[in-house]
């Protein structure tokens, strides 16, 4: 798992452009989104299940359930553990 | 204030305005299923030309796309006796997209198109691209209102058009914004827009001075048909400043742009109002905000997108035509797909046609990039705002020298950077504008650039900030290029089709003036427009007509151009007014 959280921080740092930002500076129990996380946003959001189908093959039509998943980097990696194509 | 000659549609439902009128009131839609369709993966409902008809309009040698604006503007050209030829008749040109399925080629360039058309039209002056996303149909007419109430021309032919593609569809269902079903306007059931294609025109000209007219037609008394004898009265244009997508919830920029217009009119004048209404969750939401706090919430409103789908660059013109023919019968179009409102500002919308009366009307567009604009048409001639004010431009100009930023000239102000210098915009950004905008690196190439224009400007000029209503005006030649390749590659890559939503934003030129408005806060008019080369008297007039006429003080404006990552050039100064 932490190996998972360590490859994606990588890989969402990369296609979010978050540039200022190093993959050790997000916790990865911390919000990706609202005033107390890194400032995600709608768009973000897009981009994330693009990144997931890409890199995991998993397709998440509807974007509304994007919000309990995005939540943290944690919770991310949970639903590929769940989810991930074998 | 100017005045409607002639108008045409040229879409699914006909070849002319009369065709698509009556095929409309016979409650026929140009909406269908496309299952398959340029081997998208996801199916979705779009008012697209059949084959058959690609067939019927094709033209030899043009795109299909010129094609469509060739014979929508000719046919349009028939019902009067202007002289196209004349240096006072100008071409303006509405697309979001134009000829992008010619990427790569020289015909990507829309101002190639917009050459191409007025020359097959006959015509001698140099054609000006509006490149404002959804609002772009409006932002060209109120263009050539402001270029023909200063009379810089005396006729403009407006065209606004769409030919959609897999890069377009592709991209808006990356954004989850495309419906599979025929769309519902503000209706409870919505799920997302339909995209639609169509090219439709309208010819203006200045009132009480035809000179382009060989044989005077009859201003007195004109005869309404068609839309000819309309006037479209004056408009505005607003920047939400909140977000390159999504609407401000509040519908900030789109009231203000209302207000600006309908600005000493009585609202029982109206007919109807107009709306955008492209069946987006929020979109529609944030439109119904707006109208309530406008004080529109007993006006009935008309809805089109139910017929055509969303015609993106044609919307503005094809809708306010429509409108026209509707307001000349004293009806309100049936809002095709809406049967129960699902929006919370209070709205007077009726699932059938009704009867109104009033002898104006209102046209909403709200588009990505935070652009707003309402405008007003009115079968009766009013006076527009004064001509009165002068506009100054202090520009500036700074060089770069060994590294550092320098004054050349304190009266004449303007930042320049490009790609000679060797500092890419990120250089700049990290070096000299003090950085904390995290976003900036989600931004593309074109947008970089004019961002950090911007800010090196507020510094080299000292101006801690903008006043809200600054307007933001920039122009380029390549367009969004650097982003149509960087979105193409996703979606044909070989591995595998992922269309990127966030590169696909920056397909539209206009995200720029979006992202400095945000940036600095700035409500003002926002627009992005496509000329042929850097044609400074050009850029300046239109400049010079937006701020007589446009109702705002201050712009940043320039010329914002990038062809690659590594062949770019922006050139930005503050202009002023004063009175």
């Amino acid at each position: 798992m932490e190996q998972l959280i360590n490859d994606l921080k990588v890989k969402i740092k990369e296609a979010l452009n978050l540039e200022e930002l190093a993959p050790q500076d997000f916790d990865a129990d911390a919000p990706l989104f609202g005033e107390e996380g890194i400032g995600l946003d709608s768009i973000d959001v897009l981009e994330l299940i693009v990144l997931l189908e890409r890199e995991y093959g998993i397709r998440l039509s509807n974007p509304k359930e994007g919000k309990a998943i995005f939540k943290t980097v944690r919770t991310i990696a949970e639903y590929i553990k769940e989810n991930e194509k074998k | 204030m100017i005045r409607v000659l002639s108008t045409n549609i040229t879409s699914p439902l006909g070849l002319t305005t009369e065709e698509n009128y009556r095929a409309i009131r016979g409650g026929a839609t140009a909406l269908r299923t496309c299952e398959g369709q340029w081997n998208l993966p996801e199916t979705f409902c779009a008012g697209l030309f059949t084959e058959e008809q690609k067939a019927s309009l094709a033209m030899q040698g043009y795109t299909f796309f010129e094609a469509i604006c060739i014979r929508s503007a000719r046919e349009a050209l028939s019902h009067t006796h202007i002289d196209v030829a004349s240096p006072k008749a100008i071409l303006i040109l509405s697309t979001t997209k134009g000829n992008v399925e010619m990427l790569g080629t020289k015909l990507y360039y829309p101002s190639e198109a917009a050459q191409r058309i007025a020359h097959e039209l006959g015509m001698t002056t140099k054609p000006i691209v509006v490149q404002n996303a959804c609002v772009s149909g409006l932002s060209a007419q109120l263009l050539a209102e402001r270029l023909l109430s200063g009379g810089f021309y005396d006729c403009a032919i407006v065209v606004g058009a769409e030919v959609q593609c897999k890069f377009i569809v592709a991209g808006f269902q990356s954004l989850k914004a495309v419906s599979s079903q025929p769309c519902r306007p503000f209706d409870m059931e919505r799920d997302g827009l339909n995209p639609g294609e169509a090219a439709a025109t309208i010819i203006f000209e200045k009132p009480q001075t035809s000179p382009l007219l060989k044989e005077r037609e009859s201003m007195v008394n004109a005869q309404c048909s068609m839309g000819k004898g309309w006037y479209l009265i004056t408009g505005a244009s607003r920047n939400d400043a909140y977000h390159n997508v999504s609407p401000s919830p509040k519908g900030d920029g789109l009231l203000s742009a209302i207000n600006a217009t309908m600005e000493g009119w009585v609202v029982s004048r109206l007919a109807t109002v107009s709306v955008h209404g492209t069946a987006t969750l929020f979109g529609d939401q944030m439109e119904s905000v707006a109208i309530e706090r406008a004080g529109l919430s007993d006006i009935p409103l008309s809805a089109l997108k139910g017929y055509y789908g969303h015609t993106m660059g044609a919307a503005g013109v094809l809708e306010a035509i429509i409108t026209m023919c509707a307001t000349d019968d004293g009806i309100v179009i049936a809002p095709k797909g809406f049967a129960e409102a699902g929006v919370s500002g209070r709205i007077c919308m009726n699932a059938t046609e009704t009867r109104t009366e009033g002898d104006a009307f209102l046209k909403l567009l709200s588009g990505f990039g935070g652009c707003n604009v309402a405008a007003l048409y009115s079968k009766k001639p009013l006076p527009g705002p004064s001509q009165e004010s002068i506009v100054h431009s202090y520009e500036s100009i700074v060089r770069k020298v060994r590294g550092q930023w320098s004054m050349v000239n304190s009266q004449r102000q303007v930042v320049r950077i490009s790609s000679e210098s060797g500092q890419t915009p990120a250089d700049i950004y990290r070096n000299e504008t003090g950085q904390g905008y995290p976003k900036f690196y989600k931004m593309d190439i074109l947008t970089r650039v004019a961002f950090v224009a911007a800010e090196l400007l507020m510094k080299q000029t000292g101006t801690a900030s903008l006043p809200e209503t600054c307007a933001v005006i920039l122009f380029g030649h390549s367009s969004s290029v650097v982003s149509d390749r960087h979105f193409l590659s996703t979606i044909s890559s070989a591995d595998g089709f992922f269309p990127s939503p966030s590169v696909f934003i920056y397909t539209l030129p206009n995200i720029t003036v979006g992202e400095i408005s945000i940036r600095h806060h700035l409500h003002g008019e926002t627009t992005f427009y496509v000329l042929p080369d850097k044609d400074e008297a050009l850029m300046r007039q239109i400049i010079t007509a937006s701020m007589v006429n446009g109702r705002w003080s201050m712009a940043i404006g320039g010329w914002v151009d990038a062809e690659d990552e590594t062949d770019f050039e922006c050139e930005l100064s503050i202009y002023n007014i004063t009175k």
